[in-house]
């Protein structure tokens, strides 16, 4: 890139062409006052403030942040005359502005209000004209008090470039221009809250807020978020040991200042009424309230009875997803060196087995090798069973950023008609066939191979089993893939073409594919096409990336199995029948694996206790019983157990049948690191003290292995993680002090130190994932994230409760009609294991024949439904 | 939604989806077809923006920017008959604030709004470029000069009785 080299305020600089004056300023620490430009955002150029005094051939007055560099510019920030300006401009904004900033909640970190004082401005000349428009409060997260708006256009950007949503805009013209809906109706959009962090007033405000502290009394601790994988920074604001709002920060984390609803407002779970303060145990039935000494001496005791009689495997235990990693290093490490008993496992893993071991192939062969903020700078985005606006919101915003900044290039493709705005020249939305989706991708690599989109020769001198793959591939069918995924011919191949394009591309492999029972048939598919995709086999050889990203759905469901919840796998995906690793993991432990650990059971820990083998289960921070995709086996299989211990932050369904209760610490109370779907490791920090006498995760894990005699001291998680990096290669070099400052990447190590690997393609059989087709239940139920909730957190957040308070069943139109069911009517939905009552929307996104439900709405356990992935339900409209 | 559809329930979609048919896949169409919506409807009624705003792609609030940016389009029902009484410089001198005071005394509107028999709009505009025959009022397509409050008076009598 062509760099420009000029002086601002006597400060030479070296910027990158085709930046503006106003952005090179920032990057190099020299202020210039703006209210409306935002480096996130497109340039607007209206607020006026930030004339500045150029001179390139000759001298004159340019807005800084719509001029962009050129060589030899000199720059000069604070004139005279530049200062009479600007203060004539603030004294035209401040005509209408109401100074209401003693009950505003802005004050202090509002930039009307710092510019206002830094200019020292007097007095207006004018009469101050006030508006007196009425507050607009229609929704519980967001208001906009117009009085306050300087017109600045930064919250019409962010809605538009961020969200993609343009839910707001500049209506009317002239002195009656407002920021408002169409018709002022009542906002509809993605609830982001972005408008209220760009805002550089008091228009735009946080309700959840609403007056509980002024902004200089706040203490802003920096944290990851504990909602979904993308892994957001948040900034936590605290005061009188509570948080009273989150923030963000666009220089920090991954997500430039973005977050979706349950970032910024769903933080009120924290200092919920109903969260568990004290241990409970069960007496006559009923949970009781007790002191941390007898819960643990009893847990201790019940847990050495039960190893003493039937053996330390009858005990099973179920990691989190939402826990840290060291919660969850630790979990493990006391489930098989204190309980002895390798049957542990946690959700992410029960859900789709195969994907721990081709996620780590797939890093190993230097395929999902880049973070998940590289998505921002993709040429072509592939998209492949994942609803980004849903499950991972913000990395939709990275997506659109690359969009809008690179003319980047779109492709969706999923059953559902996932709902995803965006400005890309090239979108492509394959809508294929339940259950196709390995028929679709093998058509993509036909169509590069048929038509060589890539070079053949290189492909086949550097990978093994490229011929088989062609043969495999030449009896394939075109016309037929065609007529299977219902996507047309045209299509598969403009995608085709789009996906060997030269540059950056990113495919995001979603939850439809990793949970179908078909996926690892349909993942390796995906890793063939990746390899075919090589930039070394494209016409811009060596240029560009090609990264495979796969959903993860809770903010550590990477990290609990990284860290080795899993049955068969030690931290690092080491495989417990590895003599040299055992032995090495041993010997830190300082333990001897009992041989019943490594008779590995094929039976998981659910089907374990099916089948009576299980005595007691130890569950950490994971509603099992409302999670498990076949509600009628989880309840059969919790009845069997005679002792369940339950660690968590809320008295969850599966809470209420332990035994023991154990009150554990939310993210907010607790310092770790989680790793997000990107392979990221981000450190989280202690805002606020635990309520009541909630502790950490692993500080509970540790009492409980002392108080079974076996030492376990540590201090904090920066001990555990250096214990983690010693045991696992794959965490080489990482450091918990450093984390601070800067993430670390795990996959992008790890496959540096594997660049020689040769790729061999997988052989994948094109083949339909079996639909049982049922004359009594005609529908298939699918299901998914959900924007507005997830988990335990989100239900007990009071502002996501209103603003998305009910659960709906998504019903194609012409089923809809069929049925006569209307939009919000109370249908049954019912499967040969259950029914469930919910109301109705009906849409045109789904196909016909196919129902969906979000699984993220804790309270309406869709699970009780299901006994596979895609179970046969019936849909009628429930009489009353 | 679903109120507001019944409110407006004479809407007649379909020549709003026929002018949409020439635009699909065309970048910058918002104001050409607002124009010619405008033109097959007399206005922009709600379903009709909520109708395009879904077929171009783009959301109900930034079409609305739009048309209430551009003082050419309209939100409300206009009359058959468009009263434009202008308020320019030599056309204030010579007493338009009478003429408009007139017209709505007349047909009992203020500026911007409908009678009630959807015979008359009321406008006041900045010039219309015939200050030698000021005071000006035009009427539609026609340009009445040197109009008194009297005048006025029996030129939109005469329009009141040829009707639509």
């Amino acid at each position: 890139m062509k760099t420009i080299h000029l002086v601002i305020e006597d400060k030479p600089i070296i910027a990158p062409e085709g930046i503006n004056i106003f952005q090179a300023s920032l990057d190099n620490g020299i202020y210039i006052p703006g209210l409306c430009y935002h480096p996130k955002l497109s340039q607007f150029g209206g607020c006026r403030l930030c004339m500045v005094e150029v001179t390139e051939r000759r001298t004159g007055h340019r807005f800084a942040c719509a001029h962009p560099v050129s060589e030899g510019m000199i720059v000069k920030v604070n004139t005279p005359k530049v200062i009479r300006y600007r203060k004539s401009v603030m004294e035209y904004l401040l005509v209408h502005h109401e100074l209401s900033c003693p009950i505003c909640d802005k004050a202090g970190e509002c930039s009307l209000q710092d510019i206002t004082h830094e200019l020292n401005q007097s007095p207006s000349r004018f009469k101050a004209v006030r508006m007196d428009y009425p507050m607009v409060r229609d929704n519980p997260v967001l208001e906009l008090n117009r009085n306050r708006c300087i017109l600045c256009g930064r919250c019409v950007s962010t809605c538009k470039e961020i969200e993609g949503i343009a839910a707001i805009d500049f209506q009317n013209r002239g002195i009656k221009t407002v920021i408002g809906t169409a018709f002022d109706r009542p906002l509809e959009c993605s609830f982001c809250g972005g408008c209220v962090a760009v805002c550089p007033t008091g228009a735009w405000q946080d309700r959840t807020l609403g007056f509980k502290g002024r902004s200089w009394e706040f203490s802003k601790v920096p944290t990851i978020c504990p909602y979904c994988s993308v892994g957001c920074t948040i900034i936590l604001n605290t005061k009188m040991e509570s948080v009273r709002r989150v923030t963000s920060d666009d220089y920090l984390g991954i997500n430039e200042g973005n977050l979706c609803i349950k970032g910024r407002f769903g933080h009120e779970f924290i200092h919920s009424p109903e969260r568990i303060k004290t241990p409970l145990i069960r007496k006559n039935g009923e949970l009781y309230p007790t002191s941390w000494d007898e819960a643990i001496e009893y847990v201790a005791k019940r847990f050495q009875q039960i190893k003493n009689e039937h053996g330390g495997t009858a005990i099973g235990g179920i990691g989190s997803e939402k826990c840290t990693n060291e919660d969850n290093y630790l979990f493990q490490k006391f489930c098989r060196s204190v309980l002895g008993t390798d049957n542990i496992d946690n959700m992410a893993n029960i859900k789709s087995p195969a994907l721990n071991g081709l996620i780590y192939e797939s890093v190993i062969h230097g395929m999902t090798s880049a973070s998940l903020k590289e998505i921002e700078h993709a040429n072509t985005l592939f998209f492949i069973g994942a609803d980004m606006t849903e499950a991972h919101p913000v990395a939709g915003s990275m997506a659109r950023k690359a969009i809008r900044l690179n003319n980047a290039n779109l492709i969706i493709a999923n059953v559902r008609g996932v709902q995803f705005n965006s400005i890309a020249r090239n979108d492509i939305r394959l809508k294929y066939a339940l259950g196709s989706q390995i028929i679709l991708i093998n058509a993509l690599i036909k169509v590069i191979i048929d038509e060589k989109l890539v070079d053949l020769e290189k492909v086949e001198t550097s990978t093994n089993n490229f011929d088989k793959l062609r043969s495999l591939i030449d009896k394939f069918d075109r016309e037929e893939a065609s007529k299977i995924t219902g996507v047309t011919q045209d299509a598969i191949r403009n995608a085709a073409l789009l996906l060997t394009k030269p540059g950056n591309c990113y495919i995001i492999c979603g939850k439809d594919i990793e949970e179908n029972p078909l996926a690892e048939d349909a993942i390796r598919a995906l890793m063939n096409l990746c390899a075919l995709l090589n930039p070394a086999y494209r016409g811009d050889a060596g240029s560009g990336k090609v990264s495979l990203f796969f959903s993860r759905s809770h903010n550590n469901s990477q990290g609990v199995n990284d860290v080795g919840v899993v049955p068969g796998f030690l931290p690092g995906y080491v495989n417990i029948n590895d003599a040299s690793n055992k032995e090495k993991i041993e010997k830190s432990w300082g333990v001897k694996f009992p041989d019943t650990i490594l008779k590995k059971d094929a039976e998981n820990v659910i089907d374990l206790a099916l089948n009576s083998k299980l005595k007691a289960l130890y569950i950490m921070g994971e509603n099992l019983v409302v999670n498990y995709p076949n509600g009628k086996k989880i309840k059969e299989a919790c009845k069997k157990i005679d002792f369940i211990v339950v660690q968590d932050t809320f008295l969850t369904e599966t809470a209420q049948l332990a035994d023991v209760v154990l009150p554990a610490a939310t993210f907010a109370e607790k310092e770790g690191t989680f790793t997000n779907m990107g392979m990221t490791v981000q450190r989280i920090n202690k805002a606020v003290k635990p309520v009541g006498d909630a502790k950490p995760d692993w500080q509970i894990i540790c009492s409980l292995a002392q108080k079974m005699g076996h030492s376990c001291s540590y201090v904090s998680p920066k001990e555990i993680l250096t214990e983690i990096e010693t045991i696992s290669p794959m965490y080489a070099g990482i450091n918990y002090d450093r984390l601070k400052r800067k993430e670390f990447h795990w996959a992008s190590s790890v496959s540096n130190k594997n660049k020689s690997t040769r790729y061999t393609f997988s052989m994948v059989k094109p083949r339909s994932s079996e639909i049982r087709k049922n004359k009594d239940f005609p529908f298939v139920l699918l299901t998914g994230a959900s924007l507005n909730h997830q988990g335990t957190f989100s239900r007990h957040s009071k502002s996501l409760m209103s603003v998305a308070p009910e659960c709906f069943v998504e019903i194609n139109k012409k089923d809809a009609q069929v049925l006569q069911i209307n939009n919000g009517d109370r249908v049954a939905i019912e499967s040969d294991q259950n029914k469930l009552t919910l109301k109705a929307k009906v849409t045109s996104k789904l196909p016909e024949r196919v129902v969906f439900v979000s699984e993220d709405y804790e309270w309406v356990p869709v699970n009780i439904l299901r006994d596979r992935v895609h179970t046969s339900v019936k849909i009628y409209k429930e009489t009353v | 939604m679903n109120d507001q559809s019944t409110k407006n329930e004479t809407i007649d979609i379909s020549k709003v989806e026929k002018i949409l048919e020439d635009y699909k896949n065309t970048r910058g169409a918002v104001i050409p077809v607002l124009q010619k919506a405008q033109a097959a409807y007399g206005f922009l009624p709600e379903p009709v923006i909520d109708h395009i705003a879904q077929s171009l792609n783009m959301s109900a609030d930034e079409i609305i920017g739009v048309a209430t940016f551009y003082a050419q389009f309209h939100l409300k029902p206009r009359g058959h008959h468009i009263v434009k009484v202008c308020c320019g410089t030599a056309c204030h001198v010579k007493n338009a604030k009478a003429l408009s005071s007139k017209v709505r005394e007349k047909l009992k509107i203020n500026v911007n709004e409908t009678t009630e028999d959807k015979l008359f709009t009321f406008e006041e505009v900045s010039c219309l470029g015939a200050c030698g025959i000021a005071p000006v009022v035009m009427i539609d397509e026609e340009v009445h000069g040197e109009v008194s409050p009297d005048k006025l008076n029996d030129v939109l009598d005469n329009y009141k009785k040829s009707g639509v």
